[in-house]
């Protein structure tokens, strides 16, 4: 649905030029939620207003719908972003117009009559349940209306894709809910694409399928939201999972110096995560029954991811050296992801 | 008050009105495209335009920086092509509408660059051509104070009329300057400075309630 080459975007500036991208390529399918996050002046409003095309890059390739934006001349590109929707942070509604007239305003820049904006308002603000604020003006709305008002704006023009700029930025968390409750919606219900940059992690958890993250105007890591999460490569994207999912290791092993190779009597800390309703405690038996070792659960959490039960648990496999390596080994057939926290002398454990 | 007094100042007030309604129309006629051009043709905006920008602006400083008594003499040859004749209140026209164009053009230039650039942008999200985001976004919603630049628009017309006086402009000034300081008529002089205050105060009131009507912020 929408194909980015190798985009690159300098901004000239008086301390000479800025390159807000360097070399990103990327492409959303049709239909799916896909996050962009990053730390602020990563480059992801330049990314996104590249897009629309409301930023021409400085070189690479914008395709949206097969479309490509980045050679067409301007008046075309003016057409061509009627099918791409907006919502920003700050709502950027018309204070002069009602909440029926900001969301008349595409239909007018397209030449609708007042009969056939009518006819596409209403149940607009039926889909983003503002029915009875019509006459009402941005000023008299609190922020969860507001960004309503901005999403029903935004799919006037029936656009095959939506773009939000840190739409939920400016939200307390309950309205957050609501509002990507409602992307989630529209998403399913309209088979929009949609793409969402943030900078908060647990906005991408909870609706988007893929995720990128973006560093330094580039992207650092990408893929389904559950692996990047199962298995982060980048110490930005662990400091972002961080956020949203307690990644510490119980008190009692916080001054622990873990060893990257065994220790001879030592045990072996690993960090599993399992999405879904992957039967964790066969596992678990299994390993005791087929490698005669011990594994002791240190903590457990259940979290979730696009609602599906996302769990973390952190346990301690101790015994033979060669055994609890084979049960190390045979855990990564099971779908589930590993990371390796370390190995750990027991005395000094017990010591400390 | 006599009659004769009272079709004296019937008279003035009619010229007043006259001079500075009709420059006033020409200001906004004027004005208000001129200011919008100022900011549209500014750097980064929708009609970006540095020399056409620069050029314009040039103009409206100069313009403003010649006090009105000297423009208005210092244009004189200017009026007569326009008017046909540098004197009496259909001249004095001329001289009061070059006065105010730049004057309004600048305050309607202040009002359009309040306006939040994130609308901007969300119109150019949604397909807007230039002209369409002057008409539905630019303008609509700088209008509040758009509306208080032309209200302290017209009162310092009323100011600059008086002076148009001495052109032989006639209207309130004109009246309290032959008639209250060169003939001593203390009554004609206190009678105009009354209405002089009444209009300044009407009008402002005028403009403050239409302003704040249209502000929906
Ligand atoms: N118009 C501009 N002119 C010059 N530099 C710019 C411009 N827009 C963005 N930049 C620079 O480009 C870099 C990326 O900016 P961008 O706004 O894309 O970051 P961001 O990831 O959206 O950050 P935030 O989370 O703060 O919104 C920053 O260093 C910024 O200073
Ligand atoms: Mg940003």
């Amino acid at each position: 649905m929408i194909h980015l080459a190798d985009i690159t975007k300098t901004y000239p500036s008086p301390s000479g030029p800025v390159e807000a991208l360097r070399g990103v390529s990327l492409t959303v399918n049709r239909g799916e939620i896909f996050g962009i996050i990053g730390r602020s002046g990563a480059g992801k409003s330049t990314l996104l207003r590249c897009i629309n095309m409301l930023e021409r890059p400085t070189s690479g390739k914008v395709s949206v719908d097969g479309r490509e934006l980045s050679s067409l001349p301007e008046q075309a590109v003016r057409q061509a972003r009627k099918s791409i929707g907006m919502i920003f942070q700050h709502f950027n509604l018309l204070s002069s117009r009602s909440v029926y007239g900001n969301v008349a305003l595409p239909l007018e820049l397209a030449g609708k009559s007042r009969a056939e904006i009518r006819q596409a308002v209403e149940p607009l603000l039926e889909l983003v349940g503002l029915t009875d604020q019509s006459n009402r003006y941005p000023s008299q709305l609190s922020g969860g209306q507001k960004q309503r008002v901005g999403i029903a704006r935004a799919l006037a023009s029936q656009p095959q894709v939506l773009l939000c700029d840190e739409a939920t930025s400016a939200l307390d968390p309950e309205t957050t809910k609501s509002i990507l409750r409602l992307l989630r919606d529209i998403n399913q219900k309209l088979k929009l694409t949609i793409v969402l940059i943030t900078h908060e992690m647990h906005v991408i958890k909870e609706i988007c399928e893929r995720v990128a993250v973006m560093e330094n105007g580039a992207i650092i890591e990408e893929g389904p939201v559950f692996e990047v999460f199962t298995n982060p490569r980048s110490a930005v994207t662990r400091e972002f999972i961080r956020t949203v999912i307690n990644h510490d290791l119980p008190e009692h092993f916080q001054d622990t110096v873990f060893s990257s190779t065994p220790v001879p009597g030592g045990s072996l800390l690993l960090r599993l995560s399992f999405l879904g309703r992957t039967a964790e405690e066969p596992v678990i038996a299994g390993l005791v029954r087929r490698y005669g070792i011990d594994v002791s659960i240190l903590y457990g959490n259940i979290d979730h991811i696009q609602n599906l039960p996302f769990g973390t648990l952190i346990v301690e496999l101790s015994g033979d050296a060669g055994r609890v390596e084979s049960a190390m080994n045979a855990l990564r057939d099971y779908k589930l992801g590993i990371e390796v926290i370390g190995y750990v002398d027991r005395n000094a454990r017990a010591a400390g | 008050m006599s009659t004769e007094m009272l079709g004296l100042l019937v008279n003035a007030l009619g010229e007043t009105s006259y001079m500075v309604g009709a420059s006033a129309a020409v200001a906004l006629l004027i004005g208000l495209p001129l200011g919008v051009i100022l900011v549209a043709t500014s750097r980064g905006h929708i009609l970006e335009q540095p020399v056409l920008n620069r050029l314009l602006s040039g103009v409206v400083n100069a313009t403003r920086s010649v006090p009105f008594i000297i423009l208005m003499v210092a244009i004189i040859p200017f009026t007569r092509l326009i008017a046909g004749t540098s004197i009496g209140t259909s001249a004095a026209i001329v001289p009061l509408s070059i006065a105010a164009i730049p004057f309004l053009a600048r305050l309607v230039e202040t009002s359009l660059l309040e306006v939040d650039p994130g609308l901007i942008e969300a119109a150019r999200a949604m397909g807007a051509t230039p002209r369409q985001i002057i008409a539905k976004v630019l303008v609509p919603e700088a209008l509040p104070g758009v509306i208080l630049g032309v209200t302290i628009t017209i009162i310092s017309l009323i100011g600059y009329s008086a002076m148009a006086g001495a052109i032989g402009g006639g209207g309130l000034g004109d009246l309290a300057v032959r008639y209250g300081y060169q003939r001593f008529r203390v009554d004609i002089m206190a009678a105009t400075v009354v209405i002089l205050i009444a209009q300044v105060q009407i009008v402002q009131f005028c403009g403050d309630t239409l302003s704040r009507w249209l502000n929906k912020k």
